[in-house]
């Protein structure tokens, strides 16, 4: 049973496929990549059936292409056979993105993971989906120069992943998402068509088919080539953790900032319950009883620095806080912010399961959305711990669960809804930058009407209108296979 | 009676409220590249534009949507104009949420109106396209229409948080939200965006703002030529330095603007305008480390402009875009001193002149030919041109031009291998032709 199961109502999209057709599938696909390249036994597919959500399927068959041509003719199998086909990252996706629901065919771009091009004159880079986030970071740094986006899981997920989710990260408050850093895409169509979108320079006629196909989740396009901006590492950083014996305290402290427009490059929040299982982690230092802590960040030139985090400590003291720490050094900044990058795998040492959600409010009503998703766990005997982007008002509440007990997973369902409902009662939105995957689909109805959702279902018509590109995602659709992964 | 006296009474229905007009003198200074629509209508609310788009949907009839004006005549002839749905009195700013940095506010509002109401609350909207006194919100978002600050703050999808759109049966649709961060569904704010109203009509839009700067100070650099001005620009992107807009004025550009704009440009030298924005303790710091680099450039001499010189100067910037013959090269900023060269002998071969503006940071050209009657001559220049430009990996739009010039060249150029793509979305969002087609690429 899936934590967001829906009652099947209809027939599912696709039925599965049959072991005959397995076999001559795998013979098709293994002539064009070799049968190295091409795993359908259930050990090795099994590495395959999950993500870092909480559901799981099993693909049919898991296939890696060297090229963008491989990619095509993948594809062009699929379509001939009539097979679902979903992009697969390093599987860190939060919302099952990557999960095929109906099994089929998953591409993983393990083995397209270069760096094509770095032009530093003209600030971009032209990278294969299957690169890690940070090596492209960690190849510029040398020259001087970053890739901008950080997701938490920086150190594992693949930037065609954060294409797909059009992901996020503490560093996006004053530099913007995946979607603000990538200027073009090479793409596969769900005919098996390769096609470029925009490009390297700025400004391509035409509708802006690249802002379109970020964040689509794999159901419109599967994307071969990526050209993003690099920038300029900054001359200073500093980082700073504030610490509140009050969680409005420290709220108010967000929204004060942001109001006055010191806007700092990442204000992330903690609370009591995280504080601990960072603490009993990382060993990062954090005050285990306070009530919450933020983690600041300001960088730039040496001067605005400085003057920016003598504006924070002010307005940090003005709403009481405990104490304000500035990092001393370089090994310390990497301390703090490895028990904040490190926040969702030590929870997972204090409960077996947990369910995250990314909903978004505006930044002024933190305090009361924080305190009406405390209130709703408590109401249905869960725990949960805050970790989050608090300068982009992006919530990721933690629900604790144990699905071995009976009503338990009902509850964390409950109570996940509830809360991304107050978030859209307040104006704000169901995900930041997880993605609607599987795991939100039902919610989309709590900020899209049945109109504006029909604009999109357009969209996907109009570039996948099979569903052969990661079926029955991001619109409500019954029928599926998922289960909750067991812990 | 037919579908357009049929359409007509149905309009005259709530009529009281919403301006409808179809007298010739009045349908007159609505031409649209010297053709007339038979209607104007001016709704007061997003319910009687969606009607609007309604009716003209159920009689077939074809419909433009239309703010200011200022950027109406961008793109190719348009085919036939029934309708032509006039923006400009949805101006209500629905919300200024300012400790948020947000604010929502319908199609209709001109830039500056926007920016006035804002600034009481020491924020802006951070896009500075030409001529925001008569610029709508929704006409610069349908347009994609940017300005030199772009460098920083990016353009109107680094901004556009949400929009509420009209569809082309008449519905209103919610794409986006109110918050700065959002990956629920497509991000349809990006199709929109630059679409040129041939998706749907943009009713409201909610905003990402920023907080007005502190401080602002622009260094004029002058050069002897444009490469050393572009060593200079390639040496400040590759550096710390943060500058909010790098903008190149070759001589031509630069005796245009002491003409018009009475700016004191050397007018044999290539300007480099360098803007800093922030606290006055980084823009000090900026500002010496820019003149030690400049002279590593070969600079000639280094002017400093602030307050009302600065304001009036950049203005005169943004105008310049516009002439009558004005071309947007976007290239890679490293082909920029080579495409002026070009530039150069492309109108010497057809003894025409150029002027131009570049948005130097972001590889952006504003090329004006001279003179704007010489029509055979400009199809033969703009055709090599935009030659050059692909070979550059980038494109040449003509984005002003008389009609005469623009009934012999397709202002995009030819379409990518994406277009059949975005044909199927004009056929999904528009099928039965009631956004004025021709103007867009590929005829769209």
């Amino acid at each position: 049973m899936s934590i967001t199961a829906l009652t099947p109502t209809t027939s599912p999209l696709f039925e599965r496929i049959s072991e005959s057709k397995k076999e001559e599938v795998v013979r098709d696909l293994s002539a064009l990549l070799g049968a190295k390249y091409v795993l359908h036994t259930f050990y090795d597919l099994m590495l395959y059936e999950y993500d870092a959500s909480i559901d799981r399927c099993t693909p049919d068959i898991v296939v890696l292409p060297a090229s963008t041509e491989d990619v095509a003719a993948i594809v062009k199998i699929a379509v001939h056979h009539n097979i679902p086909v979903v992009p697969r990252g390093a599987g860190t996706g939060l919302s099952g993105g990557a999960i095929p629901i109906y099994g089929g065919i998953v591409i993983v771009f393990t083995r397209m993971n270069r760096i094509l091009e770095v032009d530093y004159d003209n600030l971009r880079a032209v990278v294969q989906p299957g690169l890690v986030n940070l090596y492209l970071t960690n190849a510029l740094n040398p020259q001087g120069f970053y890739y901008v986006p950080d997701p938490s899981s920086q150190r594992s997920c693949t930037i065609g992943g954060n294409v797909g989710e059009n992901a996020g990260g503490p560093h996006t408050l004053i530099y913007g998402v995946t979607t603000n850093h990538v200027l073009g895409l090479e793409i596969v169509t769900s005919e098996g068509e390769i096609v470029q979108v925009g490009g390297l320079a700025q400004d391509t006629p035409g509708y802006d088919l690249t802002g379109l196909l970020i964040g689509s989740e794999g159901t419109l396009c599967i994307v071969t080539k990526i050209i993003t901006r690099i920038v300029h590492l900054p001359e200073a950083v500093k980082t700073m953790v504030a610490v509140f014996d009050t969680m409005d305290d420290a709220s108010n402290t967000v929204s004060e900032i942001i109001a006055t427009g010191v806007i700092p490059a990442a204000i992330e929040m903690m609370d009591q319950m995280i504080l601990q299982a960072v603490e009993a982690d990382s060993h990062a230092g954090y005050p285990q009883d306070a009530a919450a802590v933020l983690l600041m960040e300001t960088e730039g030139l040496r001067e605005g620095v400085t003057e920016q985090v003598e504006q924070i400590v002010a307005i940090c003291d003005k709403h009481h806080a405990r104490a304000v720490r500035i990092a001393a050094n370089e090994a310390e900044r990497q301390l703090f912010w490895a028990g904040r990058k490190n926040a969702f795998g030590a929870v997972g040492r204090i409960s077996p399961e947990f369910y995250v959600q990314d909903g978004v409010v505006p930044r002024t009503r933190l305090p009361y959305v924080l305190r009406r998703v405390g209130e709703i766990c408590t109401s249905y005997g869960l725990r949960v711990g805050n970790v989050f982007h608090a300068g982009d008002g992006n919530l990721h509440p933690l629900i604790l669960f144990d699905s071995q007990i009976p009503g338990e997973v009902e509850r964390v369902r409950k109570a996940g809804h509830e809360i991304l409902a107050v978030c859209a009662e307040v104006g704000g939105t169901i995900t930041g930058e997880h993605g609607v995957g599987i795991e939100k689909q039902e919610e989309m109805a709590l900020i899209f009407n049945e109109v504006d959702l029909q604009v999109m279902q357009q969209v996907r018509q109009a570039w996948n209108p099979h569903q052969l590109f990661n079926p029955g995602k991001l619109f409500p659709m019954p029928g599926r296979c998922a289960d909750v992964k067991q812990l | 009676m037919g579908e357009i006296e049929t359409f007509e009474s149905a309009l005259q229905a709530f009529a009281s409220t919403a301006r409808v007009t179809s007298d010739a003198d009045i349908l007159r200074n609505y031409a649209v590249d010297g053709l007339l629509p038979l209607f104007v209508v001016t709704p007061t609310t997003t319910k009687q534009a969606a009607h609007v788009v309604a009716l003209a949907n159920q009689y077939g009839l074809s419909l433009l949507a239309r703010g200011g004006g200022s950027r109406i005549s961008v793109g190719n002839l348009p085919e036939r104009i029934d309708v032509l749905l006039e923006t400009n009195r949805l101006t209500h700013v629905l919300e200024h949420e300012a400790p948020d940095l947000t604010c929502h506010v319908e199609a209709g509002l001109t830039l500056a109106a926007l920016q006035a109401k804002l600034a009481k609350k020491g924020q802006w909207l951070a896009l500075d396209p030409a001529d925001a006194a008569q610029s709508t919100v929704g006409g610069i978002l349908a347009s994609n229409a940017s300005g030199p600050k772009r460098l920083r703050y990016g353009s109107a999808r680094d901004l556009v948080i949400g929009l509420h759109v009209i569809q082309a049966n008449g519905e209103v649709t919610r794409s986006g939200g109110r918050v700065v961060k959002n990956v629920a569904g497509y991000d349809l704010n990006k199709l929109y965006i630059g679409s040129l109203g041939t998706l749907g009509i943009i009713a409201d839009a909610n905003f990402k703002l920023h907080p007005l700067p502190i401080a602002e100070r622009t260094l004029l650099l002058t050069f002897t030529n444009a490469g050393d001005s572009m060593q200079m620009v390639i040496a400040l992107l590759g550096s710390l330095l943060v500058p909010s807009a790098l903008e190149l004025v070759d001589p031509a550009a630069a005796s245009d603007m002491n003409d018009f704009f009475g700016v004191n440009l050397p007018t044999n030298r290539y300007t480099l305008a360098i803007d800093f924005e922030g606290a006055t303790a980084t823009i000090d710091r900026q500002v010496d480390e820019t003149r030690q680099l400049a002279r590593k450039y070969g600079v000639l001499m280094v002017d400093d402009l602030a307050g009302e010189s600065q304001d009036h100067f950049w203005e005169a910037v943004r105008e310049h875009t516009q002439g009558t013959v004005t071309c947007k090269v976007a290239i890679l900023v490293s082909q920029v001193a080579i495409y002026l060269q070009i530039v150069e002998q492309v109108c010497h071969r057809h003894d025409l002149e150029a002027a131009v503006v570049a948005h130097a940071g972001n590889g952006i050209l504003f090329v004006e030919l001279r003179p704007s009657d010489a029509t055979y001559r400009l199809v033969e220049a703009i055709a090599e041109l935009r030659l050059h430009a692909k070979e550059a990996r980038g494109s040449l739009v003509v984005e002003r031009c008389p009609v005469d010039l623009k009934r012999r060249i397709s202002v995009w150029g030819e379409p990518g291998s994406d277009f059949y793509l975005m044909q199927r979305l004009k056929n999904q969002f528009d099928p039965n032709g009631t956004f004025v087609k021709g103007r867009f690429v590929g005829g769209l």
